[in-house]
């Protein structure tokens, strides 16, 4: 026996509690919860607008008192506005962001792919996407109101054009990020083309297709009021123009709160499809 | 047999000049056996392995398995690379299962020989974990369940154990001389580390840089011994290991010096 070789043990605490349980300390927000400081923010940003409008701040034609924006929501919810109920003009702008995401994802994500694995498919795609998908939608919506009229076909068309660039650069960014040793290790499982398409790229490249996916949606967005500002008979976006003909700040500012409850909704839900469908997102 | 012929392989090198990766290397593997490649970095083991796997086109030279030439990547050749390959989306039972998946297997066989594999690995408790939250040594464990999976002819492994602690490596030298000894596989095995070689191998090859060469083969028995007898100890202790050890390190410090030929053979 030496003293080296003596070990001390420390008396042990007896277990009370359920033990502390941690985590990696993250690095950035990585899931913090914002919440409640973001409820507090909203709140004292209504609260700010019902001070400036109570005391007379601001001519209500330029901001309207939050008790008006409300009773005219709910008048427009009786009686619509502009020849339709709120619900056409609601239903009437969502149609056409998800026929326009439906139709840029399903080309988007296998021709992106395509780009990604098929030197003809890059060679001949990248001129055309690179010459449009910089432009300003709206540079282009004339154009499109010329050759496809002013009906619901060329408003699609041009969401359509604006949500694919993103969806289709995501789907190739996500082949660029496959490691092929991933590629190898399938192959010398006896992959085939086919398999490895289904089980390892298209899966490593999820990820990075529904940030695309987000990003496109939100280009819809924009892109869609501004087509119904223009050129609309129905669509939230025209209810907001055809309300400022009318110096009816109210009504544009319900519609500008449709809008954005919509929009939220939207990327709420994106967030939700992600947590699903990629939730080992960020862990190697 | 698996048996490389005279291989070569030059890789585009800058200004238009070429890198000579490996040159004419020749080497059998035979049944049961462990074939261990021994050397400094950047000597061509990679290489050597990558052309076997059917990654790498060979510039000259032919490798074939059974009689057939190896062209592609195929189920055959299991491989265990240094980093690893797991699937995050996957649950580690369905990772050692994907194999088995390619081949088409119905669930709940590859299910059941899956669950067999992790058992041979020391992992039955964690089929249902993912890959991330396994330790590095786990995780390796079961790319060598995901391997063995297919029931390859040979198994392919560079550097598996580069990146562990030198306990988990210990440990993990002996998992693999289980598998060896329990399912009969042959083994290439690339390592950095003269005594992983020694232990392993029934055969060592040492290779040299530029051109990336081999310049010794040793065959050994203290695996068999290994197994056999499970006595590390005995192993390491025995003059004969030491002996091996030094040699082996003048050879890869000082390849063109060293007093061993080409094809020295040592019982
Ligand atoms: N794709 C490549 N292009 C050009 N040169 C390469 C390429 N791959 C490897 N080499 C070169 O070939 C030589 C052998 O590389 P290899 O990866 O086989 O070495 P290694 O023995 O595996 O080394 P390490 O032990 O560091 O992994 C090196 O000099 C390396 O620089
Ligand atoms: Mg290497």
């Amino acid at each position: 026996m030496t003293d080296a070789a003596r070990t001390t043990t420390a008396p042990l605490a007896e277990p009370t509690a359920r033990p502390r349980t941690v985590a990696l300390r993250p690095f950035g927000l990585d899931g913090a919860r914002t919440g409640p400081i973001s409820a507090v923010t909203g709140f004292l940003l209504i609260a700010v607008w019902f001070l400036v409008s109570h005391y007379r701040l601001v001519t209500p034609l330029f901001l309207p008192a939050p008790g008006e924006v409300a009773a005219q929501f709910i008048a427009i919810l009786e009686d619509g506005y502009a020849g339709a109920t709120l619900g056409e003009h609601v239903s009437a702008s969502l149609l056409r962001i998800l026929a326009a995401a439906l139709i840029a994802a399903s080309l988007g994500i296998p021709l992106g792919l395509a780009m990604g694995l098929n030197r003809w498919a890059k060679g001949v795609l990248d001129t055309p996407i690179e010459f449009y998908w910089p432009l300003p939608p709206l540079a282009y919506l004339p154009l499109m109101i010329i050759w496809l009229g002013i009906g619901e076909v060329s408003k699609i068309a041009l969401l359509t054009l604006a949500m694919f660039a993103p969806i289709c650069l995501s789907a190739q960014a996500g082949l660029r990020s496959l490691p092929i040793e991933r590629v190898n290790a399938a192959l010398s499982l006896g992959a085939t083309r086919w398999q490895l398409f289904r089980a390892i790229v298209l899966p490593s490249a999820l990820p990075e297709i529904l940030t695309g996916l987000r990003i496109a949606i939100g280009v819809g967005w924009s892109t869609l009021v501004a087509a119904e500002l223009i050129a609309a008979t129905r669509g939230i976006g025209f209810m907001i123009m055809s309300a400022s003909h009318f110096l009816a700040t109210d009504v544009v500012f319900v519609g500008i709160g449709i809008i954005a409850a919509w929009a939220f909704a939207f990327s709420y839900g994106m967030r939700l499809l992600e947590s699903w469908l990629v939730p080992w997102k960020g862990k190697t | 047999m698996l048996r490389v012929q005279n291989a070569s392989v030059f890789f585009p090198g800058r200004d238009g000049g070429v890198i000579h990766a490996l040159d004419r290397a020749s080497l059998d593997i035979d049944a049961n056996s462990v074939v261990v490649a021994l050397g400094a970095s950047g000597c061509g083991k990679s290489t050597l392995l990558n052309a076997i796997a059917g990654f790498l086109p060979l510039s000259d030279g032919r490798i074939t398995l059974d009689g057939q030439p190896v062209e592609r990547p195929g189920a055959d050749r299991g491989v265990v690379f240094q980093k690893d390959t797991l699937l995050p989306w996957k649950s580690v039972l369905d990772n050692v299962a994907l194999g088995l998946d390619f081949a088409g297997l119905p669930l709940r066989e590859r299910r059941d020989r899956a669950a067999e594999l992790l058992r041979l690995v020391g992992l039955e408790g964690f089929a249902k974990s993912a890959p991330h939250e396994l330790s590095g040594g786990m995780r390796q464990r079961v790319g060598i369940a995901r391997a063995l999976a297919t029931d390859p002819k040979i198994l392919l492994m560079d550097e598996p154990f580069g990146a562990l602690d030198s306990l988990t490596r210990e440990q993990m030298q002996e998992l693999l001389i289980d598998v060896w000894a329990r399912t009969g596989k042959r083994i290439f095995f690339i390592t950095h580390s003269i005594e992983e070689a020694l232990f392993l191998g029934t055969t060592v090859v040492v290779m040299s840089p530029r051109p990336g060469r081999i310049v010794a083969r040793f065959d050994l028995d203290f695996v068999r011994r290994f197994a056999a007898e499970r006595d590390v100890r005995a192993i390491l202790s025995d003059p004969a290991f030491g002996d091996l050890h030094n040699r082996i390190r003048d050879l890869v410090h000082r390849p063109h010096h060293a007093t061993v030929h080409r094809g020295e053979t040592l019982q």
